[in-house]
Protein backbone atom coordinates (compact mmCIF):
# COMPACT_ATOMS: atom_id res chain seq x y z
CA UNK A 1 0.00 0.00 0.00
CA UNK A 2 1.47 3.60 -0.77
CA UNK A 3 1.86 5.95 1.63
CA UNK A 4 -0.81 8.47 0.73
CA UNK A 5 -3.34 5.63 0.60
CA UNK A 6 -2.17 4.11 4.13
CA UNK A 7 -2.91 7.90 5.23
CA UNK A 8 -6.49 8.51 4.00
CA UNK A 9 -7.38 4.38 5.35
CA UNK A 10 -5.71 6.16 8.61
CA UNK A 11 -8.30 9.10 8.27
CA UNK A 12 -11.35 7.43 7.62
CA UNK A 13 -11.98 6.43 11.42
CA UNK A 14 -11.58 9.72 12.92
CA UNK A 15 -13.42 11.63 10.36
CA UNK A 16 -16.52 9.32 11.34
CA UNK A 17 -15.87 10.31 15.05
CA UNK A 18 -15.72 14.13 14.27
CA UNK A 19 -18.92 13.48 12.56
CA UNK A 20 -20.72 11.73 14.81
CA UNK A 21 -19.83 13.69 17.39
CA UNK A 22 -20.70 17.01 15.41
CA UNK A 23 -24.32 15.26 14.38
CA UNK A 24 -25.20 14.36 17.99
CA UNK A 25 -24.27 17.43 19.65
CA UNK A 26 -25.98 19.54 17.28
CA UNK A 27 -29.31 17.51 16.50
CA UNK A 28 -29.75 16.32 20.46
CA UNK A 29 -29.81 18.24 23.70
CA UNK A 30 -27.15 16.78 25.77
CA UNK A 31 -26.20 18.98 28.18
CA UNK A 32 -22.71 21.45 27.01
CA UNK A 33 -21.07 20.22 30.48
CA UNK A 34 -21.24 16.79 29.44
CA UNK A 35 -20.22 16.49 25.89
CA UNK A 36 -19.40 20.02 24.66
CA UNK A 37 -20.09 21.22 20.76
CA UNK A 38 -16.85 21.18 19.07
CA UNK A 39 -16.77 24.17 18.41
CA UNK A 40 -17.10 25.39 22.56
CA UNK A 41 -13.66 23.04 22.22
CA UNK A 42 -11.89 25.14 19.89
CA UNK A 43 -13.53 28.61 21.42
CA UNK A 44 -11.90 26.23 24.91
CA UNK A 45 -8.40 25.89 23.75
CA UNK A 46 -7.98 30.02 22.19
CA UNK A 47 -9.37 30.63 25.82
CA UNK A 48 -6.80 28.60 27.93
CA UNK A 49 -3.61 29.77 25.22
CA UNK A 50 -5.13 33.11 25.06
CA UNK A 51 -5.11 32.99 29.06
CA UNK A 52 -1.59 31.18 28.73
CA UNK A 53 -2.82 28.40 31.65
CA UNK A 54 -2.12 25.72 28.51
CA UNK A 55 1.22 26.64 28.13
CA UNK A 56 2.17 27.12 31.58
CA UNK A 57 0.26 23.87 32.61
CA UNK A 58 1.91 21.65 29.50
CA UNK A 59 5.57 23.35 30.51
CA UNK A 60 5.24 21.73 34.36
CA UNK A 61 3.84 18.25 33.31
CA UNK A 62 6.85 18.01 30.60
CA UNK A 63 9.72 19.16 33.41
CA UNK A 64 8.23 16.73 35.71
CA UNK A 65 8.64 14.31 32.66
CA UNK A 66 11.78 15.05 31.74
CA UNK A 67 13.35 15.02 35.32
CA UNK A 68 11.27 11.65 36.02
CA UNK A 69 12.28 10.29 32.63
CA UNK A 70 16.04 11.12 33.21
CA UNK A 71 16.00 9.17 36.07
CA UNK A 72 14.67 6.13 35.28
CA UNK A 73 16.64 5.89 32.19
CA UNK A 74 19.80 5.93 34.14
CA UNK A 75 18.41 3.73 36.68
CA UNK A 76 17.05 1.22 34.53
CA UNK A 77 19.72 0.82 32.11
CA UNK A 78 22.74 0.96 35.14
CA UNK A 79 20.89 -1.79 36.97
CA UNK A 80 20.10 -3.54 33.54
CA UNK A 81 23.37 -3.55 32.10
CA UNK A 82 24.96 -4.52 35.51
CA UNK A 83 22.29 -7.72 35.83
CA UNK A 84 22.89 -8.49 31.71
CA UNK A 85 26.63 -8.88 32.48
CA UNK A 86 26.74 -10.67 35.91
CA UNK A 87 24.68 -13.45 36.72
CA UNK A 88 25.24 -13.21 40.50
CA UNK A 89 23.43 -9.49 40.71
CA UNK A 90 20.89 -10.65 38.38
CA UNK A 91 19.85 -13.59 41.09
CA UNK A 92 20.29 -11.24 43.91
CA UNK A 93 18.04 -8.61 41.88
CA UNK A 94 15.62 -9.96 39.90
CA UNK A 95 13.27 -11.57 42.24
CA UNK A 96 12.49 -8.90 43.85
CA UNK A 97 12.58 -6.57 40.93
CA UNK A 98 9.90 -8.95 39.26
CA UNK A 99 7.86 -9.10 42.76
CA UNK A 100 7.70 -5.43 42.96
CA UNK A 101 6.74 -4.54 38.97
CA UNK A 102 3.54 -6.88 39.46
CA UNK A 103 1.92 -3.13 41.30
CA UNK A 104 0.45 -1.01 39.37
CA UNK A 105 1.96 2.76 39.63
CA UNK A 106 -1.23 3.96 41.01
CA UNK A 107 -1.19 1.89 44.16
CA UNK A 108 2.05 3.53 44.63
CA UNK A 109 0.21 6.99 44.75
CA UNK A 110 -1.04 6.99 48.53
CA UNK A 111 2.23 5.78 50.29
CA UNK A 112 3.89 8.46 47.83
CA UNK A 113 2.10 11.06 48.63
CA UNK A 114 1.83 9.64 52.60
CA UNK A 115 5.98 9.97 52.20
CA UNK A 116 6.83 13.25 49.88
CA UNK A 117 3.53 15.14 50.05
CA UNK A 118 2.26 16.39 46.38
CA UNK A 119 4.83 18.70 45.08
CA UNK A 120 7.75 17.91 42.94
CA UNK A 121 9.47 15.45 44.12
CA UNK A 122 6.48 13.14 44.74
CA UNK A 123 5.81 13.42 40.58
CA UNK A 124 9.71 12.82 39.90
CA UNK A 125 9.36 9.73 42.25
CA UNK A 126 6.06 8.07 40.94
CA UNK A 127 7.69 8.58 37.30
CA UNK A 128 10.73 6.72 38.41
CA UNK A 129 8.88 3.52 39.81
CA UNK A 130 6.63 3.37 36.96
CA UNK A 131 9.04 3.64 34.07
CA UNK A 132 12.23 2.35 35.45
CA UNK A 133 11.27 -1.13 35.14
CA UNK A 134 10.34 -1.35 31.33
CA UNK A 135 13.66 0.05 31.01
CA UNK A 136 15.67 -2.20 33.16
CA UNK A 137 13.81 -5.13 31.97
CA UNK A 138 14.16 -4.12 28.23
CA UNK A 139 18.11 -3.36 28.60
CA UNK A 140 18.75 -6.81 30.97
CA UNK A 141 17.30 -8.68 27.53
CA UNK A 142 19.44 -6.86 25.02
CA UNK A 143 22.55 -7.83 27.24
CA UNK A 144 21.35 -11.39 27.63
CA UNK A 145 20.63 -11.72 24.60
CA UNK A 146 23.83 -11.04 22.72
CA UNK A 147 25.26 -14.30 20.70
CA UNK A 148 28.02 -16.56 21.84
CA UNK A 149 29.85 -16.64 18.75
CA UNK A 150 30.46 -12.75 19.16
CA UNK A 151 31.71 -12.87 22.84
CA UNK A 152 33.62 -15.48 21.46
CA UNK A 153 34.76 -13.45 18.99
CA UNK A 154 36.30 -10.66 21.77
CA UNK A 155 37.51 -13.00 23.73
CA UNK A 156 39.47 -13.90 19.87
CA UNK A 157 41.15 -10.59 20.09
CA UNK A 158 41.95 -10.48 23.96
CA UNK A 159 39.52 -7.87 24.69
CA UNK A 160 38.76 -7.79 28.53
CA UNK A 161 35.75 -7.42 30.38
CA UNK A 162 35.68 -3.90 30.16
CA UNK A 163 35.90 -3.53 26.40
CA UNK A 164 33.76 -6.30 25.38
CA UNK A 165 31.20 -4.35 27.57
CA UNK A 166 31.72 -1.13 25.21
CA UNK A 167 32.26 -3.20 21.93
CA UNK A 168 30.09 -5.68 22.17
CA UNK A 169 26.96 -6.17 24.65
CA UNK A 170 26.25 -2.43 24.60
CA UNK A 171 26.52 -2.16 20.83
CA UNK A 172 23.96 -5.50 20.93
CA UNK A 173 21.77 -4.03 23.64
CA UNK A 174 21.25 -0.48 21.99
CA UNK A 175 18.20 -1.37 19.53
CA UNK A 176 16.25 -3.28 22.64
CA UNK A 177 17.14 -0.47 25.18
CA UNK A 178 16.09 1.94 23.11
CA UNK A 179 12.53 0.06 23.32
CA UNK A 180 12.55 0.24 26.59
CA UNK A 181 13.37 4.28 26.55
CA UNK A 182 10.55 4.44 24.50
CA UNK A 183 8.13 2.24 26.63
CA UNK A 184 9.64 4.01 29.69
CA UNK A 185 8.86 7.39 28.23
CA UNK A 186 4.92 6.95 27.45
CA UNK A 187 4.70 5.29 30.61
CA UNK A 188 6.01 8.25 32.60
CA UNK A 189 3.67 10.79 30.62
CA UNK A 190 0.66 8.08 31.70
CA UNK A 191 2.23 8.03 35.42
CA UNK A 192 2.77 11.65 35.41
CA UNK A 193 -0.85 12.48 34.71
CA UNK A 194 -2.38 9.62 36.96
CA UNK A 195 -0.87 11.09 40.01
CA UNK A 196 -1.68 14.93 38.76
CA UNK A 197 -5.21 13.92 38.71
CA UNK A 198 -5.55 12.45 42.43
CA UNK A 199 -3.11 14.60 44.16
CA UNK A 200 -1.22 18.49 42.39
CA UNK A 201 -1.87 21.67 42.38
CA UNK A 202 -0.50 22.38 38.92
CA UNK A 203 0.20 20.52 35.31
CA UNK A 204 -1.76 19.42 32.83
CA UNK A 205 -3.64 16.57 35.00
CA UNK A 206 -4.52 18.91 37.91
CA UNK A 207 -5.82 21.27 34.84
CA UNK A 208 -8.46 18.63 33.62
CA UNK A 209 -9.70 17.87 37.58
CA UNK A 210 -10.20 21.21 37.79
CA UNK A 211 -11.91 21.71 34.64
CA UNK A 212 -14.17 18.74 35.92
CA UNK A 213 -15.08 20.28 38.89
CA UNK A 214 -16.59 23.02 37.32
CA UNK A 215 -18.37 21.23 34.82
CA UNK A 216 -16.11 22.63 31.90
CA UNK A 217 -15.91 19.33 29.83
CA UNK A 218 -14.57 21.28 26.99
CA UNK A 219 -11.66 22.34 28.94
CA UNK A 220 -11.20 17.88 29.52
CA UNK A 221 -11.33 17.12 26.65
CA UNK A 222 -8.54 20.19 25.36
CA UNK A 223 -6.28 18.58 27.99
CA UNK A 224 -7.03 15.11 26.93
CA UNK A 225 -6.26 15.74 23.16
CA UNK A 226 -2.86 17.78 24.29
CA UNK A 227 -1.73 14.86 25.96
CA UNK A 228 -2.10 12.77 23.92
CA UNK A 229 -0.38 14.68 20.79
CA UNK A 230 2.28 15.74 23.26
CA UNK A 231 2.98 11.92 23.58
CA UNK A 232 3.04 11.60 19.89
CA UNK A 233 5.71 14.01 19.83
CA UNK A 234 7.88 13.17 22.23
CA UNK A 235 7.59 9.61 20.80
CA UNK A 236 8.99 10.83 16.87
CA UNK A 237 11.41 12.73 18.64
CA UNK A 238 12.92 9.94 20.71
CA UNK A 239 12.45 7.60 17.59
CA UNK A 240 14.45 9.94 15.47
CA UNK A 241 17.23 10.15 18.26
CA UNK A 242 17.41 6.25 18.13
CA UNK A 243 17.54 6.05 14.42
CA UNK A 244 20.67 8.29 14.60
CA UNK A 245 22.61 6.43 17.21
CA UNK A 246 22.12 3.26 15.97
CA UNK A 247 21.96 3.62 11.54
CA UNK A 248 23.14 -0.16 11.49
CA UNK A 249 19.65 -1.38 12.29
CA UNK A 250 17.68 0.73 9.88
CA UNK A 251 20.27 -0.34 6.91
CA UNK A 252 19.60 -4.12 8.15
CA UNK A 253 16.03 -3.71 7.90
CA UNK A 254 16.05 -1.96 4.67
CA UNK A 255 18.38 -4.96 3.11
CA UNK A 256 15.49 -7.47 4.99
CA UNK A 257 18.00 -8.71 7.45
CA UNK B 1 60.17 -38.74 21.50
CA UNK B 2 60.70 -38.85 17.75
CA UNK B 3 58.27 -36.36 16.74
CA UNK B 4 60.04 -33.72 19.69
CA UNK B 5 63.45 -33.66 17.30
CA UNK B 6 62.45 -30.35 15.19
CA UNK B 7 59.86 -28.75 17.40
CA UNK B 8 61.37 -25.26 16.80
CA UNK B 9 59.81 -25.00 12.88
CA UNK B 10 56.57 -26.17 13.64
CA UNK B 11 53.61 -23.63 13.85
CA UNK B 12 51.66 -26.00 15.61
CA UNK B 13 52.22 -28.89 17.46
CA UNK B 14 49.60 -31.11 19.22
CA UNK B 15 51.10 -34.30 21.26
CA UNK B 16 48.71 -37.00 22.64
CA UNK B 17 46.05 -34.74 23.07
CA UNK B 18 42.88 -35.78 24.37
CA UNK B 19 39.63 -33.58 25.58
CA UNK B 20 36.43 -34.56 27.16
CA UNK B 21 33.76 -32.66 27.94
CA UNK B 22 31.11 -33.31 30.78
CA UNK B 23 27.39 -33.82 29.10
CA UNK B 24 24.69 -34.34 32.03
CA UNK B 25 27.71 -34.88 34.66
CA UNK B 26 29.27 -37.80 32.62
CA UNK B 27 32.87 -36.95 31.01
CA UNK B 28 32.62 -37.69 27.27
CA UNK B 29 35.99 -37.98 25.48
CA UNK B 30 36.16 -35.69 22.13
CA UNK B 31 39.13 -36.09 20.80
CA UNK B 32 41.60 -38.90 21.76
CA UNK B 33 45.30 -39.22 20.97
CA UNK B 34 45.88 -36.42 19.02
CA UNK B 35 49.54 -35.85 16.96
CA UNK B 36 49.41 -33.23 15.01
CA UNK B 37 52.69 -31.43 13.83
CA UNK B 38 52.08 -28.22 11.67
CA UNK B 39 54.69 -26.75 8.93
CA UNK B 40 55.22 -23.06 8.67
CA UNK B 41 53.39 -22.13 5.03
CA UNK B 42 51.16 -25.19 4.91
CA UNK B 43 47.80 -25.70 3.98
CA UNK B 44 46.07 -28.67 6.21
CA UNK B 45 42.63 -29.77 6.08
CA UNK B 46 40.88 -31.84 8.73
CA UNK B 47 37.78 -33.46 7.34
CA UNK B 48 35.42 -35.88 9.03
CA UNK B 49 31.69 -36.39 10.13
CA UNK B 50 29.75 -33.58 11.90
CA UNK B 51 30.26 -33.90 15.59
CA UNK B 52 34.09 -35.17 15.15
CA UNK B 53 35.86 -32.76 17.95
CA UNK B 54 37.43 -31.02 14.60
CA UNK B 55 36.14 -27.97 15.45
CA UNK B 56 36.99 -28.40 19.31
CA UNK B 57 40.51 -29.52 18.06
CA UNK B 58 40.87 -26.12 16.05
CA UNK B 59 39.78 -23.84 19.36
CA UNK B 60 42.12 -25.61 21.40
CA UNK B 61 44.79 -25.07 18.84
CA UNK B 62 43.34 -20.87 18.88
CA UNK B 63 43.02 -20.68 22.90
CA UNK B 64 39.19 -20.77 22.44
CA UNK B 65 38.93 -23.93 24.59
CA UNK B 66 40.91 -25.22 27.20
CA UNK B 67 42.77 -28.91 27.40
CA UNK B 68 43.97 -31.09 30.05
CA UNK B 69 45.79 -33.82 28.61
CA UNK B 70 48.36 -33.41 26.46
CA UNK B 71 51.03 -30.83 24.51
CA UNK B 72 49.41 -28.38 22.15
CA UNK B 73 52.01 -25.51 21.26
CA UNK B 74 51.48 -22.80 19.10
CA UNK B 75 54.80 -21.07 17.29
CA UNK B 76 56.97 -22.68 20.36
CA UNK B 77 54.84 -21.80 23.33
CA UNK B 78 52.08 -23.56 25.25
CA UNK B 79 49.09 -22.54 24.22
CA UNK B 80 47.50 -20.91 27.11
CA UNK B 81 44.95 -18.41 25.51
CA UNK B 82 44.16 -16.31 22.58
CA UNK B 83 46.77 -14.39 21.15
CA UNK B 84 47.31 -12.07 17.93
CA UNK B 85 49.36 -14.14 16.36
CA UNK B 86 46.18 -16.31 15.69
CA UNK B 87 43.57 -15.52 13.85
CA UNK B 88 39.86 -17.67 13.10
CA UNK B 89 37.54 -17.71 10.75
CA UNK B 90 33.87 -19.07 11.69
CA UNK B 91 31.06 -20.68 9.51
CA UNK B 92 28.97 -17.77 10.65
CA UNK B 93 31.42 -15.42 9.86
CA UNK B 94 30.73 -13.18 12.85
CA UNK B 95 30.88 -9.96 11.82
CA UNK B 96 29.75 -7.35 14.39
CA UNK B 97 26.41 -6.28 12.56
CA UNK B 98 26.85 -2.86 14.34
CA UNK B 99 30.38 -1.80 12.83
CA UNK B 100 31.58 -0.74 9.11
CA UNK B 101 33.25 -3.28 7.25
CA UNK B 102 36.24 -1.14 7.82
CA UNK B 103 35.93 -1.32 12.03
CA UNK B 104 35.28 -4.84 11.95
CA UNK B 105 38.76 -5.66 10.19
CA UNK B 106 40.10 -3.65 12.09
CA UNK B 107 38.54 -4.77 15.35
CA UNK B 108 41.66 -6.70 16.70
CA UNK B 109 43.99 -3.73 15.52
CA UNK B 110 44.13 -2.38 19.14
CA UNK B 111 48.06 -1.51 19.21
CA UNK B 112 48.31 0.67 16.32
CA UNK B 113 47.56 4.41 15.39
CA UNK B 114 44.84 5.73 13.14
CA UNK B 115 46.75 5.77 9.70
CA UNK B 116 48.70 2.80 10.38
CA UNK B 117 44.90 0.94 11.27
CA UNK B 118 43.67 2.58 8.14
CA UNK B 119 46.48 1.72 6.18
CA UNK B 120 46.27 -1.43 7.35
CA UNK B 121 42.67 -1.95 7.03
CA UNK B 122 42.94 -0.77 2.95
CA UNK B 123 45.48 -3.64 2.50
CA UNK B 124 43.69 -6.25 3.33
CA UNK B 125 40.45 -4.72 2.10
CA UNK B 126 42.06 -5.45 -1.67
CA UNK B 127 43.55 -8.58 -0.23
CA UNK B 128 40.27 -10.23 -0.44
CA UNK B 129 38.83 -7.94 -3.43
CA UNK B 130 36.54 -5.97 -1.10
CA UNK B 131 37.66 -2.69 -1.80
CA UNK B 132 34.64 0.49 -1.77
CA UNK B 133 32.56 -1.71 0.83
CA UNK B 134 34.71 -0.26 3.68
CA UNK B 135 31.89 1.70 4.38
CA UNK B 136 29.03 -0.56 4.43
CA UNK B 137 27.37 -2.44 7.20
CA UNK B 138 27.30 -6.46 7.19
CA UNK B 139 23.63 -6.94 6.38
CA UNK B 140 24.21 -5.31 3.36
CA UNK B 141 26.79 -8.12 2.10
CA UNK B 142 26.20 -10.97 0.65
CA UNK B 143 27.37 -14.66 2.38
CA UNK B 144 30.41 -14.86 0.20
CA UNK B 145 31.72 -11.48 0.81
CA UNK B 146 30.89 -11.09 4.55
CA UNK B 147 32.92 -14.47 4.48
CA UNK B 148 35.62 -12.18 2.58
CA UNK B 149 35.24 -9.71 5.62
CA UNK B 150 35.67 -12.24 8.38
CA UNK B 151 38.93 -13.97 6.29
CA UNK B 152 40.26 -9.97 6.17
CA UNK B 153 39.63 -9.97 9.84
CA UNK B 154 41.41 -12.60 10.87
CA UNK B 155 44.37 -11.98 8.55
CA UNK B 156 44.60 -8.35 9.73
CA UNK B 157 46.70 -9.32 12.56
CA UNK B 158 49.48 -10.28 10.50
CA UNK B 159 49.02 -13.52 12.24
CA UNK B 160 51.75 -16.67 11.99
CA UNK B 161 48.47 -18.79 11.54
CA UNK B 162 44.93 -18.65 10.31
CA UNK B 163 42.56 -21.33 11.84
CA UNK B 164 39.09 -21.51 9.43
CA UNK B 165 36.10 -23.90 10.80
CA UNK B 166 34.27 -24.66 7.97
CA UNK B 167 34.09 -20.72 6.62
CA UNK B 168 32.20 -21.78 3.12
CA UNK B 169 29.84 -24.49 4.14
CA UNK B 170 27.30 -21.86 4.26
CA UNK B 171 27.72 -20.89 0.99
CA UNK B 172 26.65 -22.04 -2.35
CA UNK B 173 28.41 -24.01 -4.72
CA UNK B 174 29.40 -21.58 -7.49
CA UNK B 175 30.43 -19.06 -4.55
CA UNK B 176 32.02 -21.90 -2.41
CA UNK B 177 34.59 -22.84 -5.83
CA UNK B 178 35.24 -19.27 -6.25
CA UNK B 179 36.02 -18.95 -2.48
CA UNK B 180 38.54 -21.70 -2.64
CA UNK B 181 40.14 -19.92 -5.43
CA UNK B 182 40.73 -17.29 -3.76
CA UNK B 183 41.35 -18.54 -0.62
CA UNK B 184 44.25 -20.20 -1.65
CA UNK B 185 45.61 -17.20 -3.74
CA UNK B 186 45.26 -15.32 -0.49
CA UNK B 187 47.42 -18.44 1.18
CA UNK B 188 50.08 -18.11 -1.88
CA UNK B 189 50.55 -14.12 -1.33
CA UNK B 190 50.36 -13.84 2.23
CA UNK B 191 52.49 -17.33 3.14
CA UNK B 192 49.88 -17.58 6.25
CA UNK B 193 49.80 -21.35 7.67
CA UNK B 194 46.39 -22.44 7.64
CA UNK B 195 44.52 -24.92 8.82
CA UNK B 196 40.82 -25.50 7.68
CA UNK B 197 38.30 -28.14 9.40
CA UNK B 198 35.60 -28.93 6.69
CA UNK B 199 33.37 -31.54 5.50
CA UNK B 200 33.38 -30.75 2.41
CA UNK B 201 35.94 -34.08 0.58
CA UNK B 202 36.31 -32.15 -2.45
CA UNK B 203 37.54 -28.95 -0.56
CA UNK B 204 39.59 -30.56 1.47
CA UNK B 205 41.61 -32.07 -1.26
CA UNK B 206 41.65 -29.14 -2.91
CA UNK B 207 43.19 -27.34 -0.58
CA UNK B 208 45.28 -29.28 1.73
CA UNK B 209 48.93 -29.95 0.93
CA UNK B 210 47.90 -32.76 3.82
CA UNK B 211 44.73 -34.01 4.48
CA UNK B 212 43.93 -34.85 8.00
CA UNK B 213 40.75 -37.64 8.56
CA UNK B 214 39.55 -37.67 11.40
CA UNK B 215 36.47 -40.59 12.59
CA UNK B 216 34.03 -39.85 14.36
CA UNK B 217 33.38 -40.03 18.54
CA UNK B 218 35.79 -39.89 20.09
CA UNK B 219 37.72 -37.72 17.25
CA UNK B 220 41.22 -39.96 16.33
CA UNK B 221 43.12 -39.29 13.54
CA UNK B 222 42.44 -42.47 10.92
CA UNK B 223 44.89 -41.08 8.41
CA UNK B 224 47.00 -37.67 7.69
CA UNK B 225 47.01 -37.68 3.63
CA UNK B 226 50.11 -35.93 1.63
CA UNK B 227 48.08 -34.53 -1.71
CA UNK B 228 50.42 -34.33 -4.57
CA UNK B 229 50.39 -30.64 -5.64
CA UNK B 230 49.49 -31.47 -9.46
CA UNK B 231 46.42 -33.62 -8.76
CA UNK B 232 44.82 -32.25 -5.90
CA UNK B 233 44.46 -28.89 -8.25
CA UNK B 234 42.88 -30.45 -10.92
CA UNK B 235 39.19 -31.90 -9.94
CA UNK B 236 38.72 -33.53 -13.11
CA UNK B 237 41.90 -36.01 -12.73
CA UNK B 238 42.16 -39.20 -12.24
CA UNK B 239 44.78 -38.43 -9.18
CA UNK B 240 41.97 -36.32 -7.25
CA UNK B 241 39.42 -38.89 -7.46
CA UNK B 242 41.74 -41.54 -6.20
CA UNK B 243 42.48 -39.15 -3.47
CA UNK B 244 38.48 -39.27 -2.55
CA UNK B 245 37.64 -42.93 -2.93
CA UNK B 246 40.38 -43.20 -0.58
CA UNK B 247 38.81 -40.38 1.70
CA UNK B 248 35.34 -42.08 0.93
CA UNK B 249 36.37 -45.79 2.16
CA UNK B 250 37.18 -44.61 5.45
CA UNK B 251 33.80 -42.96 6.36
CA UNK B 252 31.70 -45.87 4.07
CA UNK B 253 32.55 -49.19 4.14
CA UNK B 254 30.70 -51.16 1.43
CA UNK B 255 30.27 -49.66 -2.03
CA UNK B 256 26.73 -49.64 -1.94
CA UNK B 257 26.84 -46.49 0.66
CA UNK B 258 29.37 -44.73 -1.15
CA UNK B 259 26.77 -43.78 -3.67
CA UNK B 260 24.45 -42.44 -1.17
CA UNK B 261 27.27 -40.61 0.58
CA UNK B 262 28.05 -39.05 -3.36
CA UNK B 263 24.36 -37.44 -2.75
CA UNK B 264 25.05 -35.84 0.98
CA UNK B 265 28.73 -34.80 0.52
Amino acid sequence: MSKGKKFIYGLILPVIIVISWYLYTTFSNVPNSLLPKIQNVFMAFNEMVSQGQLQNDLAVSFLRVVKGFLVSGVIGILLGAMMGMSQKISAMLLPTITAIRQIPVIAWIPLIILWAGIGEGSKVVIIVIAASFPVLVNTLSGFTSTPAGYIEVARLYNLNRWQTFLKVYLPHALPQMLVGLKLGLSVSWMALVASELIAASSGIGYRMNDARSLMRSDKVIVCMVVIGLAGIIMDKVISIIFETITPWEKIAKSEGK
Amino acid sequence: MASGKNKDNYIINVEHLNKHFLVDKKPVQVLSDINLHIKKGEFITIVGHSGCGKSTLLKIMCGLVDYEDGIVERNGHAVAGPGPKCGMVFQDHRLLPWLKIKDNIGFGLKKLSKEEREANVKKHLELVGLSGFENSYPSQLSGGMSQRAAIARGLANNPTILLLDEPFGALDALTRIQMQKEILRIQQEEKTTMVMVTHDIDEAIYLGNRIVVMSARPGRIMEIIKVNPVDGKKRGSAGFAAYKKRIYDYFFENSNEEDEAKDIL
